[in-house]
Parts: structure tokens; C-alpha cells; sequence
């Protein structure tokens, strides 16, 4: 992928490298991704996916390179300052509280959001009131986004799997983010349910104007949905650009298919 | 005053916003809120849609479309459409594109309401095929913004620009209700068509307004009760429900947030006047059994102790052989048990719980009588408006629709056939001449069910004329009859009886996937999907017993000696329900011909 920066570029990530002891997560790996955009990450299990998305919310301190959000330098920051800063992300082992109905969990994704000072809270004070207000009305808007109304009371943990990712999703979208990082979001679901998801992260897109980078093993869900897709393998990038260019790149073919056998030379 | 105010469904609504601006009209769901429709609201968002409809060169005798769930904006159309002499034609919403198309192009309408992209998609699927279709303006343009279609514009700025259009002219609206004729059609129903391609029948305010001031006194209805608007309002049913009957009583509509949140709407609404469909109440039925499967040993002793016996009360009052002890053990009933339940459907309140637009079967009237939800049965066809026979509350007789409604006369043919005349008979199909010579002749309505009535004028339906099966012993069955007695177990959801020309009566059955896979994970049975589940001998053993169960309600030669179940759950899209979700009996014969031959060992028909 070419480093020279667009100007609409909000996350730019440039020769990012993370190694554990001996082990090369990552390796020189460099990416744009303009705002509004969705970008999708793919790569064989192990080529460093996840670790990328850990190093974009702080989970992992790359050893090198620089990684650029907005005006923030994300290196720099702690995991909960790079959320504040408006980078969500939808894991793919659910990060929900089981117990908790699917509107408190979503009211939990407005946490961060929070502003009031403790005596506010305490006292019930007017600025208190207003933001419980504003939150609920937020996390309304969600739960009508994702069709979530005939869930709202239930607990999570009484939900079947196609419904809790829905509800992470929304979790995710009740932070307000401007960046919103997808873990497989279609990991598990049914044909309906993939198709359901797709819609949603295509209206997040046109009608929220959210920017996301998706890792996806579905491939057609991927070349249907990206803007631009990265390919990893062991941890270094084998080809990106626009979905029909990677889909042809020779590295991608042989790295998911395999190399071609040996002609025989008789 | 002008004759058109009172006698038709725009004029009730300018009559309601003079006399009672400010009371509450509608309330909808929205973003966990019920949001409130003042009658002057009302009138207001009628006016701007009818101005712009207007603008948009829809004139009277034009016909406008509406493609969405239940939703205020439904109304508004509606009554727009009929408040400038055109006609709203209702389409389902579970329509697959081709049937969307097909009513589309046979109304020729002009304007199509949609509800949002998944309906767009369709209608734009067809799009070759409805020249006539020149706007779609739509309630959620979410994901619609995008297209590159001339023909699409949100409702938001539809209604701002017909609001901004109204503005210089406030009286146009009320002079274009003032102009309209009572007897002029003003609303295209599309019949199911469980025969064949829906028919479009033309309704008239005069069909359906003078009916609802009639049946309301008589319901006991009044301006304070409180409806919930839920089944599809392209069916007359509804449409009696949230249209004709509160613009003659200025009772309260509501929306709730999704079809999929029927039942905590219904919990939150609690309304006074609630109708079902006969699925609707099986499935209430279904679901408080499975419950009460679930509870503890005193809730369902309880329950099973005070069910029987209020079914058994309920049995001897409708017979008119109530005894003292009935009222004490109902009472005591109603404390331990029924007030909590009735809380919980929402029907504590309910005083006129319905049932319509397919027959009930008895068992599970007896059980809900029993329980101390009342249901009356009413009988009607799209062709009469909706509703030709009612049963008066607190004079139920179980099996009968009851009597004739005021205004109506009702008579058998030799044949049995149900003949109805009156305001109430509707002007004929639309663009189907033929259709509407057969139906109407002699200015009687000829329903194609076959009935009897009894001392009292009460009305009891036997079957379809054209369903009846003719057994090869001779014996005239109706295959309805059969088939209620099958679904009133919770674990079967669809029953197709068969036997004509057969020495017995069989059965093809649906299971009823959500309640029998609750019943497999409690045996601990693993299953992977429906068909798996149903090829589960453990399932048909299951099924063995329910049918043997339904067996006992019905006369010996009606009892089913062999079924068969179904390795998919029918489905709209294949051809074997229509919307309503009943069933296409041709199709499904036809389709799993088949496994019926099976049945009877692949004799060949015996007459």
C-alpha cells in the first residue's frame, strides 16, 4: 500500500511492527484509511489481524513505526484515552455482560461518554438527568438501527448467538465512534444473519458516515463491502488495494490456495 | 352540516378534529416511547398527504398504493387517497416481488408508499412491469439514499412540501371531503386469493360507515377505549379495527414498535378491544402452556385445576346452565390465577376480545371462555365491508358467528350457500367484470361459504362451498373442521385435510418448530434444523399423540387415520400460503401429491 498520506486519511499507519520475544506479529505493515471508508483486513489464521486492531486500541505496543489517529498520536496513548478519542471496536469473542439486559449493556457503551461529576449523579442534579436522557435516547436510536426493539429487556445471556452479535455491534456504535473496528462480524452467523450484517455496516457507512476497518473471513461479504482490503500473511502485508485488484494478486491466491504443484516433467 | 362529513371516513376524521382537537387520536412506539396524535394532528398530516398527493396529479378515480407495516403514515395515506376521490390499495408487506408487482400494475397505481429499502427493492425488481407507477415516497429512506431512482423521495419531505402547499390555502382539504360522494369507491381490498390471483374489491364509504356506527353500540364500544393496530391493514379486518370503527367512536389507535413486538405492545397497551386471528390465539394459547410447563408445581397445579374448571363453567353457561358454585370457583380463579395471567397477555382489560377472518375452532374458544377472555366470533368477507354477522358480548353460543348486524339481511340458498344483502355489499372487482357478475346477483352477495341458521338468527358456518370433501362413503366433511381440531395443539401450527374420493380422511401437518424444539430440548433430544427435528421418530411419536388428542373432538368418520408431516415449513414464497398465511389447499395438494398417494398406499381414487 502506497504511504503517501491522502488528505482525508484518518487513520494512518505507517511501517508498524510488533514481535512477542521471537515471534514477528507484525512486520513493517503500513495503511491509509480515508474517512467514511471501509477497509477490510483479511489473511490466513495467524497473519497478524487481530494483533493489528490490538495495536490500534492500545492493547499492544508495536516496537516501531508510527500510528496516527485524527490528531492523535495513538502510541502515546492509554487503551482508554484511544477509546475516548473515538475508536470502538466490536470484539469477535462478544464483550458483553450476560446478566445485564440488552439496553443496559448498550447504555454501557455510552459510559465513556459520561460527564457529570459524582455529586451531579449523586444529587440527581439537572446535568445528570439531561445526559441519562441524552444516553437513553442514543442508545434508542441504536437499538431501532439494528432492529433490537423486541430484545430490550432481555437479559443477554438468554439471547441466541446471531442476536448477541447484533447487540456488540450496537455496543460498539453506543461509544459514538468515528473509527469502529470490526472483529468478524459475520463469524458464526447464518446466511440470513450475514446478509442482515452487511446491510448494517453498509447503512453505518452511508448513513452514519462512520469509518471501518473490518477482519473477515467471509470473503464475499469482503469484496461486496470494502472500499480497500489489506492482506496479511505472517504478519507482513502480501498485496492491498481495491477488492478486484487483491482478488487476483497472485501472493493472495497462493497464500489461501496454496502454492501450484510442480509440472511434472514427464 | 354536509351529508359527506358523516357518511364518509375522511369527513368522520374533519368532524373528530373539530369536535375533540386536542384529545389523543393515535399513539406510536418510537425510540421506547409512545409518542401521542392529537385528532387535530391527525386531520393536519391527512391534509398536507392529500394536498401533495394532489400536487403530485392524483385526481379522483386514481388508485394509490401502500406497501408498509402498520405505521401512522398508513392512516394518513389512506385517508388522503380517499379525501381527493382516489383509492388506497393495500399490498402486504411479506409479498414476493412478483405479487407486489401484480397488484402494482392491475390498480395501475400512480403512487406507491413504501415502507423502506427491503419493500423498495422489491418494488424496483418489478419495475418493467409497472409503467404506471410514477412516485415512491418513503417512510424510511435508510439505506435508499443512495439509488439512483428519479421516482423515490423520502416522506419527510413529502409531507413538508404538502404542509408548505396547505399553508396558503387551509381550507382546501376540508372542500375536497365536502365534494365527495358516500358511494363512490374509495378503497381497493386485494383478497387473498386462495384460489387463484387476488381479486381487487372496490369498498365504499358507504359500504363500511354506516356498518361500524351500528356495530358500536351494539359491541358496547365508545370513544374511551383503546385498540392496538397489528395485523396487516390491507386486510378489511384491521381496517374495521383501526379505521372505521375508531373514526365512529374516536377511540384510541395504537402502533407499536415492530410486528416482532406484538407481545410486549399488547402488555403495554392493554387495550379494551383486541382481535385476533384464529393463528394470533393459538399461539397466546401455545405460549401459556409452554409457560406454565416451565413453572413450578403449585403455579401449574393451580392452573390445570382452575382452567378445567372455568372450562367447564364456560361450557354450562353457554348452554344456559350456569350454576351458583360455577361463579365461586371462577371468582376464586380469577384471584389465584386468571388476573395475573390476563395481566401478563395484556387482555386484563380487554372487554371485547375478537376473533375473525378464519374459523375458530371450539376447543380453544371453550379454553379461552374458560380462562375468562371471552372471545366473540364475527363472520364477514372483504365483499360486505368486513363483517356481515357479530356475536353480541355475554351472548356468545359457541359454533355460531352470531346474528345478522342491523342493516344486513342474510339468507341461505338451497344449496346452503350464505347470501347477504345490504349497504355493506361492496361495487364489484376492479377491472374483473366477470368476477363480480358471479358474486353479485340479484343484489345478493353470494359468500361461497355454506351455512345454517338457527331459531334465534344465529349464524353457524359449515365450510367452503368450494372445499367441502365428499369422502367415498358419501359423507360431506369440512376440511376447516378437521384441521382446527389438529391445530388447537400447541406443537402443531399448520394441518391440510385430505379425503376426497378416499375411503379416509388424512392429514399433512406442519409442526410448530418454536414449541416443538422447546419440547425436543427438554427430552433432550438434539436436533440440527426443522427437518431434522420432524424425521425424529420421537416427534412423530409425539405427533401420533396430539393427532390422536384432536381425534377425539371430531366425529368418527371426520377422525384422522393417517398424517403425514411436513420435511419443510410451508412458506408464501413457494406458492402455499397466501399473505394471510392461509393456506393455498390446491397448491399444497398439488405440490405434495405425492406423500398424500403415500398415504393411502397409492390406490387409486375410489369415486
Amino acid at each position: 500500500m502506497t504511504t503517501t498520506a491522502a488528505p482525508s486519511s484518518l487513520l494512518s499507519l505507517h511501517s508498524l511492527s510488533l514481535a512477542f520475544s521471537g515471534v514477528q506479529a507484525l512486520s513493517d505493515v503500513s495503511l491509509e484509511v480515508d474517512e467514511g471508508s471501509l477497509t477490510a483486513v483479511i489473511g490466513p489464521n495467524g497473519a497478524g489481524k487481530t494483533s493489528l486492531f490490538n495495536c490500534i486500541s492500545g492493547v499492544y505496543q508495536p516496537q516501531q513505526g508510527t500510528l496516527r489517529f485524527a490528531e492523535h498520536d495513538l502510541r502515546s496513548l492509554r487503551p482508554h484515552r484511544i477509546a475516548a478519542s473515538g475508536v470502538a471496536r466490536m470484539f469477535q469473542n462478544l464483550a458483553l455482560f450476560d446478566q445485564l439486559t440488552v439496553l443496559e449493556n448498550l447504555l454501557l457503551g455510552c459510559h465513556h461518554l459520561y460527564g457529570s461529576r459524582w455529586w451531579d449523579d449523586l444529587l440527581w442534579l439537572r446535568r445528570a438527568r439531561r445526559q441519562e436522557v441524552s444516553h437513553r435516547h442514543h442508545a434508542e436510536q441504536i437499538i431501532d438501527f439494528l432492529d433490537l426493539e423486541s430484545y430490550r429487556r432481555t437479559p443477554v445471556g438468554a439471547l441466541p448467538y446471531g442476536v448477541l452479535k447484533r447487540v456488540e455491534l450496537g455496543r460498539a456504535l453506543c461509544m459514538q465512534p468515528k473509527l469502529l473496528l470490526l472483529d468478524e462480524p459475520a463469524a458464526g452467523l447464518n446466511q440470513e444473519e450475514t446478509e442482515d450484517m452487511a446491510r448494517y455496516l453498509l447503512d453505518i457507512k452511508e448513513e452514519m458516515g462512520v469509518t471501518q476497518i473490518i477482519i473477515e473471513h467471509d470473503l464475499g461479504l469482503v469484496m461486496d463491502l470494502a472500499d480497500s482490503v489489506l492482506v496479511l500473511d505472517f504478519g507482513r502485508e502480501i498485496a492491498s488495494g481495491s477488492p478486484a485488484t487483491v482478488q487476483n494478486h497472485p501472493s493472495v491466491i497462493e497464500a489461501y490456495l496454496g502454492r501450484p504443484a510442480q509440472q511434472d516433467p514427464a | 352540516m354536509s351529508a359527506a362529513l358523516q357518511s364518509t371516513l375522511p369527513g368522520q376524521l374533519a368532524l373528530l378534529a373539530a369536535s375533540r382537537p386536542d384529545d389523543v387520536a393515535l399513539r406510536e412506539k418510537r425510540l421506547g416511547i409512545w409518542q401521542e396524535i392529537s385528532w387535530k394532528h391527525y386531520l393536519a398530516e391527512v391534509a398536507a398527504t392529500g394536498r401533495m398527493l394532489c400536487e403530485l396529479g392524483v385526481g379522483p378515480g386514481d388508485h394509490v398504493a401502500i406497501l408498509s407495516d402498520n405505521r401512522p403514515e398508513w392512516l394518513f395515506a389512506d385517508l388522503a387517497s380517499q379525501g381527493i376521490g382516489a383509492r388506497a390499495v393495500g399490498i402486504y408487506q411479506t409479498n414476493p416481488p412478483a405479487d407486489v408487482a401484480y397488484i402494482l400494475q392491475h390498480s395501475g397505481s400512480r403512487v406507491l408508499f413504501c415502507e423502506d429499502q427491503e419493500q423498495v427493492d422489491k418494488v424496483l425488481e418489478g419495475t418493467d412491469d409497472t409503467p404506471d407507477l410514477q412516485h415512491i415516497v418513503v417512510f424510511d429512506p435508510r439505506g435508499t439514499r443512495s439509488y439512483d431512482e428519479p421516482r423515490l423521495r423520502p416522506w419527510s419531505e413529502f409531507i413538508a412540501r404538502g404542509r408548505e402547499l396547505l399553508a396558503t390555502e387551509p381550507g382546501w382539504f376540508l372542500d375536497e371531503i365536502e365534494s365527495r360522494h358516500p358511494g363512490e369507491p374509495s378503497m381497493v381490498v386485494y383478497t387473498s386469493g386462495t384460489t387463484g390471483q387476488p381479486k381487487g374489491a372496490l369498498l365504499s364509504s358507504k359500504n363500511v360507515v354506516a356498518t361500524a356506527s351500528n356495530m358500536a353500540p351494539m359491541l358496547g364500544l365508545a370513544q374511551g377505549d383503546s385498540l392496538l393496530s397489528y395485523l396487516p391493514l390491507c386486510h378489511v379486518a384491521e381496517k374495521i379495527f383501526s379505521l372505521f370503527l375508531p373514526l365512529s367512536t374516536g377511540a384510541v389507535v395504537h402502533f407499536g414498535e415492530s410486528i416482532a413486538t406484538v407481545r410486549e405492545d399488547l402488555r403495554d397497551v392493554s387495550p379494551t378491544v383486541f382481535l385476533g386471528v384464529p393463528r394470533i390465539w393459538e399461539k397466546v394459547h401455545a405460549s401459556v402452556l409452554l409457560k406454565m410447563q416451565d413453572s413450578s408445581w403449585l403455579k401449574r397445579t393451580l392452573f390445570d385445576f382452575f382452567s378445567r374448571k372455568g372450562r367447564e363453567a364456560a361450557e354450562r353457561q353457554l348452554a344456559g346452565q350456569a350454576r351458583i358454585t360455577d361463579r365461586i370457583t371462577r371468582l376464586l380463579g380469577d384471584l389465584l390465577v386468571f388476573r395475573a395471567l390476563q395481566e401478563r397477555l395484556g387482555l386484563r382489560r380487554c372487554h371485547l376480545p375478537c376473533s375473525g377472518a378464519a374459523p375458530i375452532s371450539r376447543d380453544l374458544l371453550l379454553w379461552f371462555h374458560g380462562i375468562g377472555v371471552p372471545i366473540v366470533e364475527g363472520y364477514g368477507m372483504t365483499e360486505c365491508g368486513g363483517v356481515s354477522h357479530i356475536t353480541p358480548p355475554g351472548r356468545a353460543r359457541l359454533g355460531s358467528v352470531g346474528p345478522v348486524i342491523q342493516g344486513t339481511q342474510c339468507r341461505i340458498a338451497d344449496d346452503g350457500e350464505i347470501l347477504l344483502r345490504g349497504d355493506n355489499v361492496f361495487a364489484g372487482y376492479l377491472h374483473n367484470r366477470e368476477a363480480s357478475e358471479e358474486t353479485v346477483r340479484d343484489g345478493w352477495l353470494h359468500t361461497g361459504d355454506i351455512g345454517e341458521e338457527d331459531a334465534n338468527g344465529y349464524l353457524r358456518i359449515t365450510g367452503r362451498k368450494k372445499e367441502i370433501i365428499i369422502t367415498a362413503g358419501g359423507k360431506n366433511l369440512s376440511p376447516e373442521k378437521i384441521e382446527n381440531a389438529l391445530k388447537t395443539s400447541p406443537y402443531l401450527r399448520e394441518a391440510v385435510a385430505i379425503g376426497d374420493g378416499r375411503k379416509f380422511i388424512s392429514a399433512l401437518v406442519q409442526v410448530d418448530y418454536e414449541t416443538t424444539a422447546r419440547w425436543a430440548d427438554r427430552h433432550e433430544l438434539p436436533y440440527t434444523s426443522y427437518a431434522d427435528l420432524v424425521g425424529k421418530a420421537e416427534v412423530r411419536a409425539l405427533v401420533s399423540e396430539e393427532v390422536g388428542r384432536a381425534n377425539q373432538l371430531l366425529a368418527r368418520v371426520e377422525q384422522v387415520r393417517e398424517f403425514t408431516i411436513l420435511g419443510k415449513e410451508l412458506h408464501q414464497d413457494d406458492g402455499e400460503l397466501t399473505a394471510t398465511q392461509k393456506i393455498r389447499r390446491q397448491a399444497v395438494t398439488q405440490i405434495y401429491g405425492e406423500l398424500i398417494e403415500a398415504m393411502y398406499g397409492g390406490e387409486a381414487w375410489s369415486s
